[in-house]
């Protein structure tokens, strides 16, 4: 999967530096709580939350290290299929 | 959203400043404002992602020339203030 | 590795003061308005300090070193394990814990980018610079430059995760069991824990 390329104005729990990464699922989480929308005052929106695994050079092409990873919790709605 | 809380992968922040033996507060207010917090969000009167978001939500430059529990107490005032918490209710 | 700042010093006491006095002027009219009370304040405060220790989380260490079956159960859910041992992870609020387990040639290493998420029950109030500009920037793009400034050095093949704790899971670091401790108990064995190694700030 891809993380979405955004900059939404409100809350969100997708970090600048993961927007718009290849990657891929570590594991499900499951239904979580959905901050982006329970920050706008709904607070029964739930979603489903994945943990998502990226290699450094797929974040931060030559200026990371190599090898290693970063594992991050992401919701579904930060999340479409790799083209 | 693209504010400055959104720290990852930023240059120029270190080096890093680590304290040896650092108690859990360094203040008496810092541990009032975790608990503060606490209570008010069990009591459900904001979500922690209204918090968050009422943190994120300083001018940056606040931001970065608060600590961090007085980003905390700033959320608290605010989200105190926009809930109507102290509005007195209906006997 | 200790960095004092002096000039800002003077004003962060300042300001520091002038929070204090918000704090009492806050914690006056909520209790006016009957929302809490100074009494239910300073309970949380006794209760939370009482029951969130670092001592909890080198408890569940010890023990995954000692107890290959506890290890895999941790490894598999962090809660029902920490259940085990007595330790109620949602004393403090409901949080999901995951245990992750350093290895030959395996590092890891736990930050929280956007705030400060953290595993409270299991090591108590984060450190400052857990919650600090210069952490929550450098730790996902350059690990081992920060490990360096905590003194920690892993072999070039070391693959190193770092783990940035985006929502309501709260991840701990099982660091691997060090060499010449066969004869330790299991009491030793916590003794030699340390906070920093459960985020991945040091080896144990």
């Amino acid at each position: 999967m891809r993380t979405r390329i955004a900059n939404p104005a409100g809350h969100t729990r997708l970090p600048r530096y993961l927007s718009g990464r290849a990657g891929r699922i570590d594991a499900v989480l499951g239904t979580l709580p959905y901050p982006d929308r329970r920050a706008a005052g709904i607070v029964s929106a739930v979603e489903t939350a994945y943990t998502v695994r990226f290699e450094n050079a797929d974040v931060w092409g030559p200026d990371g290290e190599p090898g290693g990873c970063i594992c991050a919790d992401l919701f579904e709605s930060y999340l479409e299929p790799r083209e | 959203m693209s504010r400055v809380h959104d720290m990852g992968g930023q240059h120029g922040f270190g080096p890093l400043a680590i304290e040896s033996d650092e108690p859990p507060f360094h203040h008496e207010w810092e541990a009032r404002v975790f608990a503060l917090n606490r209570l008010l969000l069990r009591s459900g009167r904001y979500t922690l992602d209204e918090f968050r978001a009422a943190v994120e939500a300083m001018p940056p430059a606040d931001y970065l020339a608060a600590s961090y529990y007085e980003r905390w107490l700033h959320a608290i005032e605010t989200l105190v203030r926009e809930k109507g918490v102290l509005d007195v209710r209906p006997g | 590795m200790s960095h004092v700042h002096e000039e800002p010093h003077a004003s962060a006491h300042e300001s520091s003061a002038g929070a204090a006095n918000r704090v009492k002027s806050l914690v006056a009219a909520l209790e006016a308005a009957s929302v809490l009370t100074e009494r239910q304040l300073d309970e949380a405060i006794e209760s939370f300090l009482a029951h969130a220790q670092p001592a909890n989380g080198a408890r569940i260490v010890a023990r995954a070193w000692v107890d290959p079956g506890f290890r895999e159960r941790l490894l598999a859910d962090g809660n029902a394990a920490a259940a085990e041992l007595g330790i109620d992870l949602a004393h403090w609020a409901p949080v999901r814990l995951r245990v992750v387990a350093n290895g030959p040639g395996r590092h890891n290493l736990i930050v929280c980018t956007l705030c400060s998420c953290y595993p409270l029950a299991l090591l108590g109030p984060s450190p400052t610079w857990y919650k600090s500009e210069a952490y929550r920037s450098q730790a996902v793009r350059d690990p081992r430059g920060i490990l360096a400034e905590f003194g920690t050095h892993v072999g070039a093949d070391v693959e190193i995760t770092v783990w940035d704790s985006t929502a309501e899971v709260r991840y701990l670091v099982l660091p691997e069991r060090p060499a010449g401790t066969e004869l330790l108990s299991e009491a030793e064995l916590e003794a030699l824990v340390t906070r920093n190694g459960l985020i991945g700030t040091a080896l144990v």
